[in-house]
C-alpha cells in the first residue's frame, strides 16, 4: 500500500490544536485589520492631498514588500530596536497591518460608491460627519466591499502559513512535525490541505450568507 | 428669515451665480424658476452650505451661515431639504428615516419620535408604510416620506429642489398636493421647479434666474402676465 492515512489518527488531536492556532491567527488579524482599516479608508478620502498622500504610501508599501519579508522584519528586526514579540504578536501585527491595506482600500471604494445624495441628505438634516459615516455611509458601503472582504478573509487565511517560517505551529507547521515524526509527507500534508480547504469554502458559504443579510433593504 | 447679500459662486472658471441678493420673509414662498444651467438649484444649495459660496453672505434668522465660525449644524436644523432624488436612505425603513435626526441630532426620545413619524406619514398618506424599506416604494411615494423626514425636524423653512423632476407625471400630483397642503401652514418655502402652474397657484412670489442673475423678482400675476425682460419672455413663450 502507497497511502497510509491510518496513521494520521494519533496525530489528530495534535492537528486540531493546531487548527485553533490557525483560526486565532486569522480571526484576530482580520479583526485588526478592519479596526484599522476604517481610519486608514477616510485617510484616503480626505480633503487634504498630503493627508491622502500618506494613506497611499502606507497601502504601496504593504503591496510593494512580500509578506514573507514584512514577517521577518517585524519578528526578526524590530527587536533590534526593543520590539520583542513572540511568533503569534508578530504574525498578528504584519497580518493586520497587511489587510488593512488592502481593506481600505476597498472600503474607500465602497464610500465613494455611496450617492452623494446620501451625504447631502444627511448634512441637510444636520448630522454631523461621524454619525454620517457610522449610520449612514457605512452601512451601505459594505455591501459593495463585502465580496472582497470575504476574498481578504480567505486570502489571509491562507497566508498565515507564512506563520510556520517563524516557528508558530499552525496547522502547516503541525503537519510538517508529522512527517519528519514518521517520515511519511503525503498524508499529513494532504490532510492539511483538506483543513485549508473545508475552511476556506466554510468562509465562502457564511459570505454568502452575509452578503444577502447586508442586502435585505433591496429586496422588493 | 432668509436674506441672501451679493452672492456669488464659481466652479472653477464657470460663474454659476452672479451676485444675487434676495429676502424670503417668514411663511413666504417664493418660486425659483429659469431655464436650466441657470444657478437655481446652486441657489438653493449655498443657503443650507451645501455649496459653499465664491462671495456673498447669506443670513437665515439673523445668522451669516458663509462665516466660518457660524455652527452649520444647528442652521441646518432649521432648514429642510426636500432634494430632487429623494435621498432616503435605502438601508433604513421609513421608521428609521423619519426617525434617525430628530432623535441623534436633536435628542428626541425614541418613543416620542416614533409617534411624531406616524403622525407626519398619515399627513402624506403613508402610514401603511413605515415599516417598509424605501425600494418597495414608487417615486411619488418615497418623495413624500422624504418630505415628511424633513418635517420631522421641525424646520423654519423647507428648501425644494426640483421635488418633482425625477418622478414620473402620474405621481408628480400626489407630491405637489402634499407641499400645497404645507403651504396653509405657514412654514417658508423656497421652491425650484418647473412646474409653471403649480408655482403660479402657490408661491407669493416668483424669481427668475438666467445666466445666474436674478433677471425678475414679482408676485406671480404680475411675473406671469406682464414680465418685464426679454429673456423672461422668450422662456415663458417656450414652457407655457
Amino acid at each position: 500500500m502507497l497511502l497510509d492515512f491510518g496513521m494520521m489518527g494519533k496525530y489528530m488531536p495534535y492537528l486540531f490544536r493546531s487548527l485553533q492556532v490557525t483560526l486565532q491567527l486569522t480571526a484576530a488579524s482580520l479583526l485588526l485589520g478592519i479596526l484599522l482599516a476604517i481610519p486608514l479608508s477616510l485617510i484616503k478620502l480626505s480633503r487634504f492631498r498630503a493627508v491622502r498622500a500618506v494613506g497611499t504610501f502606507y497601502t504601496s508599501i504593504f503591496r510593494g514588500v512580500p509578506l514573507l519579508v514584512q514577517i521577518f522584519i517585524v519578528y526578526f528586526g524590530l527587536p533590534q530596536f526593543g520590539l520583542t514579540m513572540d511568533a503569534f504578536q508578530a504574525g498578528c501585527v504584519t497580518f493586520a497591518l497587511n489587510s488593512a491595506a488592502y481593506i481600505s482600500e476597498s472600503l474607500r471604494g465602497g464610500i465613494m460608491a455611496v450617492d452623494a445624495g446620501q451625504r447631502e441628505a444627511a448634512m441637510a438634516l444636520g448630522i454631523s460627519y461621524g454619525k454620517t459615516m457610522k449610520d449612514i455611509i457605512f452601512p451601505q458601503a459594505i455591501k459593495s466591499v463585502m465580496p472582497s472582504l470575504v476574498n481578504e478573509f480567505i486570502g489571509l487565511l491562507k497566508n498565515t502559513t507564512l506563520i510556520s517560517t517563524i516557528g508558530l505551529v499552525d496547522v502547516l507547521r503541525a503537519a510538517q512535525m508529522i512527517v519528519s515524526d514518521t517520515f511519511r509527507a503525503f498524508e499529513p500534508l494532504l490532510t492539511a490541505a483538506v483543513f485549508y480547504y473545508v475552511m476556506v469554502m466554510a468562509i465562502s458559504f457564511l459570505g454568502k450568507k452575509l452578503e444577502k443579510w447586508v442586502n435585505k433593504s433591496d429586496l422588493r | 428669515m432668509i436674506c441672501v447679500e451679493h452672492l456669488s459662486k464659481s466652479f472653477g472658471k464657470l460663474e454659476v451665480l452672479r451676485d444675487i441678493s434676495l429676502n424670503i420673509s417668514d411663511g413666504e414662498i417664493v418660486a425659483i424658476i429659469g431655464p436650466s444651467g441657470s444657478g437655481k438649484s446652486t441657489l438653493l444649495r449655498c443657503i443650507n452650505l451645501l455649496e459653499k459660496p465664491t462671495s456673498g453672505h447669506i443670513y437665515v434668522d439673523g445668522v451669516d451661515v458663509v462665516d466660518p465660525k457660524t455652527d452649520i449644524q444647528k442652521i441646518r436644523q432649521k432648514v429642510g431639504m426636500v432634494f430632487q432624488h429623494f435621498n432616503l436612505f435605502p438601508h433604513m425603513t421609513v421608521m428609521q428615516n423619519m426617525t434617525y435626526a430628530p432623535i441623534n441630532v436633536k435628542n428626541m426620545a425614541p418613543k416620542q419620535a416614533m409617534d411624531k413619524a406616524i403622525e407626519l406619514l398619515e399627513r402624506v398618506g403613508l402610514a401603511d408604510k413605515a415599516a417598509c424599506y424605501p425600494a418597495t416604494l414608487s417615486g411619488g411615494q418615497k418623495q413624500r416620506v422624504a418630505i415628511a423626514r424633513t418635517l420631522a425636524m421641525d424646520p423654519e423653512v423647507i428648501l425644494f429642489d426640483e421635488p418633482t423632476s425625477a418622478l414620473d407625471p402620474e405621481m408628480v400630483k400626489e407630491v405637489l398636493t402634499v407641499i400645497k397642503s404645507l403651504a396653509g401652514t405657514g412654514i417658508t418655502m423656497a421652491l425650484v421647479t418647473h412646474e409653471m402652474g403649480f408655482a403660479r397657484e402657490v408661491a407669493h412670489r416668483i424669481c427668475f434666474l438666467d445666466e445666474g442673475r436674478l433677471v425678475e423678482d414679482a408676485p406671480p400675476q404680475v411675473f406671469f402676465s406682464t414680465p418685464k425682460s426679454e429673456r423672461a419672455k422668450q422662456f415663458l413663450d417656450k414652457v407655457l
